[in-house]
């Protein structure tokens, strides 16, 4: 009996977690950049598709984020920059770097690209600067990550990539991601840099209503079980009192 | 469970804030000069209820952490400084900046604005003002015998007079910004310098990065109805659906509730 009680009770948390998830996910259904969070019932369904293909092995199970790509949409602003592929930019912040895929950048008033939060995006080499006699409306950038103003290069973003480490990534908040002291990056390969886009977040509405309504229903036969094991309990109880 | 409540709510607020932006930037869709503006969503801080790499068992170490979400909020708002469309109207008062730079207005205080709308007029002592009355800077007066203004592409602005000789009585100055995103919006199509743009860097139309000035032209907002209408679209959607996400929680709870019954 008592079993029965803390299993429920353990699902119903767990359930309500997924839920917690869920709506964090349509929260940012507008956040450019996002990579919407897994969800066990995803984690569990991905996990049994790959048994299902004789490939059931841990690695193949996802992580906490889905990093898969969202799609791009044009936003014809000279310094909205889109990444197609694997990978991500480095922005500088006092706690060491930050990687991000939310690519609308600013200038600040030294003429050096900053993200929203004002911290310093990275180059290959240093900050990139736009010299002050450019316009920023004039700046090209090329699907490899160089910046041109004019005739001049102002740099290159620094992309890089964790192939064999996505999943220790952890999330920072302000659309950027931390990567633990022991994980460094490596030069993303496998990517490609559009200027003019952002890239939308990849949660998908469909799906997270789904899992919505599944765990609501869930949560509610959870409910029931605990209702039948009060209606047996009081109902022992009365035999026992007479 | 209240935590997803307040994270719909966050989502909700959010998207009510985008409609706000897209309302404000389709209200100005015939506005002289106006440029668009553009939200930037950012999640906000997760609550790590397991980190990656805990210890779960002697040796073993969870290969994925937990964190939980907690919502998202608009972390800024941006123009976007591309050219609006050069509408024709055969007025030579009428000047559009073909490029960088903004024109300078000098506000009764004695404070400098900017703008780039430039449906410009002569006031009542012959001096060139923006449409609100406000003098351009640096002040240029037309004489009272000019029967023809016209401005040339660096900013002169030419006067003939009635017996046809012609004369420069001043040039249009342009000022840019290094970061044209960062200037605060006054209202009335002027802003306003902060740290954020910079100090303003005077210069010539036509050199150094300024754009050109064409006579008889205005420009025309940057907004395009199109895009603007599918992201209303998007929003009101986005919207719904953060509302869905709080009545499905409140139907949990309202099962949790009836088990006292």
């Amino acid at each position: 009996m008592t079993d029965i009680g803390a299993q429920v009770s353990a699902s119903l948390n767990a359930l309500t977690r997924e839920f917690d998830i869920i709506s964090h996910n349509l929260a940012n259904v507008s956040t450019t950049g996002f990579k919407r969070r897994c969800n066990s019932f995803t984690q569990v369904l991905a996990e049994q598709a790959a048994a299902a293909e004789g490939a059931g092995d841990e690695e193949s199970s996802p992580g906490v984020f889905d990093f898969s790509q969202g799609s791009l949409v044009p936003t014809e602003r000279t310094l909205d920059f889109a990444l197609h592929g694997k990978g991500f930019f480095v922005v500088e912040s006092p706690e060491g770097p930050l990687y991000t895929r939310h690519g609308v950048f600013q200038t600040n008033r030294n003429g050096q690209i900053v993200d929203s939060a004002g911290r310093l995006v990275a180059g290959t080499a240093g900050p990139l600067i736009v010299p002050p006699d450019a316009d920023v409306a004039d700046l090209y950038g090329t699907d490899d990550g160089r910046i041109i103003a004019g005739e001049a290069s102002i740099g290159q973003f620094r992309l890089v990539d964790f192939p064999d480490a996505l999943d220790q990534l952890q999330a920072a908040g302000q659309n950027c991601f931390q990567a633990p002291k022991d994980v460094d990056p490596v030069p993303a390969t496998d990517v490609v840099v559009k200027q003019g886009y952002q890239e939308a977040s990849n949660v998908k509405l469909v799906d997270e209503l789904v899992n919505m309504i599944l765990v609501s229903r869930m949560y509610e036969a959870n409910m029931k079980l605990v209702g039948v094991k009060k209606d047996s309990s009081s109902a022992a109880l009365s035999v026992a009192m007479g | 469970m209240l935590r997803a409540f307040s994270t719909s709510a966050t989502g909700m607020m959010a998207q009510e804030m985008l409609v706000d932006t897209i309302a404000n930037n389709l209200a100005n869709v015939n506005t002289t000069g106006f440029k668009r503006s553009q939200i930037e969503f950012q999640d906000l801080l997760y609550a790590k209820l397991k980190e990656p790499g805990t210890e779960i068992a002697p040796g073993v170490n969870a290969p994925t952490g937990l964190e939980v979400g907690t919502g998202v909020r608009i972390s800024s708002s941006l123009r976007v400084f591309s050219l609006g469309e050069f509408q024709n109207t055969q007025r030579n008062l009428d000047i559009a900046i073909r490029g960088n730079g903004f024109l300078q207005v000098l506000m009764p205080n004695g404070d400098l604005r900017y703008t780039r709308d430039g449906s410009l007029q002569v006031n009542a002592n012959g001096q060139l003002v923006t449409q609100a009355g406000y003098q351009v800077e640096p002040a240029i007066t037309i004489p009272a015998d000019a029967a023809t203004i016209d401005v040339a592409t660096d900013g002169g602005v030419n006067v003939t007079d009635s017996k046809g000789v012609r004369s420069v009585v001043g040039t249009v100055q342009l000022a840019r910004f290094v970061n044209p995103s960062g200037l605060a919006s006054q209202g009335d199509n002027l802003y306003t310098p902060t740290d954020a743009s910079g100090e303003p860097v005077v210069g010539t139309a036509g050199q150094e990065g300024f754009g050109e000035i064409q006579s008889g032209f205005l420009e025309k907002s940057n907004v395009n109805m199109v895009n603007e209408l599918v992201n209303l679209i998007t929003a009101q959607r986005a919207y719904e659906i953060n509302s869905r996400a709080i009545r499905a929680g409140d139907e949990m709870l309202r099962n949790t509730s009836n088990l006292f019954r």
